[in-house]
């Protein structure tokens, strides 16, 4: 693996990395739903954002296992052309 | 930056015309291969909204292909996305060209202040928490860049928020049909 010449914005664009980074965990804090209801949501720091941050992920994805899981057992009522997929489909975008 | 209803809906559709195409089988299977089919569908299904523009939803097909690639083709067929079946992960680290590449700085080693010593321990468990991203974001692996990494992450985190809501808005409602 050759290193790259260093370059002479390599300070700036360290800096414009950095904001952007901080603006992006700024978007994580409100995508997490235990973080966005706390109060003092501003001063969670950057390394507890990024842990609830996987919590969050892996219980999502838990819940998506957990909800096959019981539509396994009603697979005979989904009939995307039967009544009740209007219903499913009105209460999505109600 | 929460799921819209047209991704609610896009996702629904996909998935059912998923579940449609893996039906067949689904019949004859057991309990076990139902759910994995179910799953998949749904992975594929949620996946496959990005159109191939993202890390994480190239890895995702890849590894549900992996685990299953004649019905994972047949469903990206069936919704006319057959062009993310030859969507290579890049061998390379790099997914997104547009990122400012960051260079890496040699340590200085000197005296550091209090304040400065703080700033270096906080700065090495953001990084051990980026480590744990990695690992539960597909294809976290192959991103090298942070920035990229975190982007990554808030369009995985909305695109499974669509997934849990649509999946359970199904089952809460075939639910109370069946008390009917």
């Amino acid at each position: 693996m050759s290193s790259s010449r260093r370059s002479r914005q390599a300070s700036s664009s360290s800096r414009i990395s950095d904001d952007q980074i901080t603006d992006l965990i700024s978007k994580l804090r409100q995508s997490i739903p235990e973080i966005r209801q706390n109060r003092r949501s501003n001063t969670v720091s950057a390394s507890k954002v990024l842990q609830e941050t996987c919590n969050y992920i892996r219980n999502l994805n838990k819940e998506a296992d957990d909800l096959s899981d019981r539509l396994t057992q009603l697979l005979e009522s989904i009939d995307p052309n039967s009544p009740q997929a209007a219903v499913i489909r009105s209460l999505i975008n109600g | 930056m929460q799921p819209t209803s047209s991704m609610n809906e896009e996702f629904l559709k996909k998935w059912q015309m998923g579940l449609q195409i893996f039906r067949p089988s689904i019949d004859n299977t057991s309990v076990h291969e139902r759910k994995k089919a179910i799953k998949l569908s749904a992975d594929v299904a949620m996946a496959s909204l990005r159109k191939g523009t993202t890390c994480w939803s190239r890895a995702l097909i890849e590894k549900t292909a992996t685990e299953d690639n004649f019905l994972v083709r047949q469903m990206l067929s069936g919704i006319k996305a057959e062009t993310l079946i030859n969507k290579k992960l890049p061998k390379k680290t790099v997914c997104h060209r547009k990122i400012v590449r960051r260079s890496k700085k040699i340590l200085r080693r000197k005296s550091k202040s209090a304040s400065e010593e703080a700033a270096a321990k906080a700065k090495r468990l953001v990084k051990r928490r980026t480590q744990g991203l990695r690992n539960v974001v597909p294809g976290g692996e192959l991103m090298s860049n942070d920035v990229l990494l975190l982007q990554e992450t808030l369009d995985y985190i909305v695109s499974l928020q669509t997934q849990v809501n649509v999946m359970r808005s199904i089952v809460d409602a075939a639910e109370a049909e069946i008390e009917r």
